[in-house]
């Protein structure tokens, strides 16, 4: 009897670890990545490489020269490359296939082999900024999720159904605000 | 003597006509250009590009934006230039404001244009519609980007950007402008 006990009490001692330990994994804060600012930041010349870090509320780009911090709270739209070439190739995308221009077709900034993460955010005026940054394929995806838990906000979720284009989802931010 | 007074009625009036077609020729090739004088303005504003009858990715409307405000700083002419939704544009007098919208694009391709230097062009059309603060129209153009050689497709908005800030300097002036170093002969 006394065995059985033990036993349950170490399997519910080694459960309970197990669920520590990936909870801790989940929320360890994302390391520092190397990316390169293509446009967008204020004092920062294009194509500036450097690492990214998003902490403390706050997107920081560190390089050579010095850094740059955007509040999350201020970052009203925050998309991935990837998320892009969904809302192109949803609806809107098929659509816009039948336009002049041979339009339609996701049109790609850069080389593909690289992730992409755009952002917009207002300052203190309420100006409108866009930064653009490249990273190595898979990290983009996590700064969104670490921004988008910071208080960032997204035209579209990731997991969003592709076929909304992004007027629609324009239009559900709209109503969210 | 019958002929030669023909021939030269004929050619009068090929010639009267070829004259009289010319404007009319030239009229049509930009039906959108509303040519103007040059425009009495101190600032811009240029609002965020929005996707029109085709919806470019965020990142390419980002690019496009940016580098129009970096391009307007430096070649536009204004003397102040105002973000979208920037509070301060709202003192500023003789306020332009740029709107423009991505009408078409045409894919490119890097790689043909690296292999062959030749190919693989990318273009993309916006239009451009200069307002004062009321909503007048006071100029409005489609402007291509390209890029033709070597180069990402990020150079297209920059070429986009360049020929957006000269047609603006082509069409406004304001008086810092005019006592400048660039009209001191």
């Amino acid at each position: 009897m006394i065995i059985r006990f033990e036993r349950i009490a170490l399997l519910s001692v080694l459960l309970s670890l197990g669920t520590l330990i990936s909870v801790s994994q989940a929320q360890q804060a994302p390391s520092e990545t190397e990316v390169v600012q293509v446009i967008g930041l204020t004092g920062v010349k294009q194509n500036t490489k450097g690492s990214l870090k998003v902490e403390n509320g706050s997107l920081s780009f560190v390089y050579s020269k010095g850094n740059c911090n955007v509040l999350a709270a201020s970052i009203q739209d925050v998309v991935t490359g990837r998320d892009s070439q969904r809302a192109v190739g949803g609806t809107v995308g098929t659509i816009s296939r039948l336009a002049p221009y041979g339009g339609g077709t996701a049109l790609s900034l850069l080389r593909t082999k690289l992730d992409i993460i755009t952002i917009q955010y207002r300052d203190p005026n309420g100006g409108l900024h866009g930064a653009i940054f490249t990273m190595p394929v898979g990290k983009a995806e996590l700064i969104k999720e670490s921004l988008l838990a910071q208080g960032a906000h997204t035209s579209i979720a990731s997991n969003e159904d592709s076929t909304a284009g992004p007027t629609q989802q324009s239009e559900a931010k709209e109503q969210q605000r | 003597m019958k002929i030669i007074k023909t021939a030269t009625i004929l050619l009068t009036l090929i010639a009267g006509l070829g004259l009289g077609a010319a404007p009319l020729l030239c009229a049509q090739e930009h039906p959108l250009a509303k040519v103007n004088a040059t425009v009495k303005a101190s600032a811009i504003q240029i609002e965020m590009v929005q996707a029109g009858e085709v919806s470019p990715p965020a990142e390419f409307r980002v690019a496009l934006y940016e580098n129009l405000i970096q391009e307007m700083q430096k070649e536009g002419g204004f003397p102040k230039v105002f973000r979208d939704g920037d509070r301060n544009a709202a003192d500023a007098p003789n306020l332009v404001i740029l709107r423009t919208t991505v009408i078409g694009f045409k894919q490119g391709s890097e790689l043909k244009r690296d292999v062959t230097t030749v190919g693989g062009a990318t273009s993309i059309t916006v239009r451009c519609q200069f307002t004062d603060t009321e909503g007048k129209v006071l100029l409005e153009r489609n402007i291509e980007g390209r890029v033709r050689l070597i180069g990402d497709n990020l150079k297209a908005t920059d070429d986009f950007a360049k020929k957006t800030a000269k047609l603006a300097n082509e069409n406004f002036s304001s008086d810092d402008k005019n006592s400048g170093y660039k009209n001191v002969i």
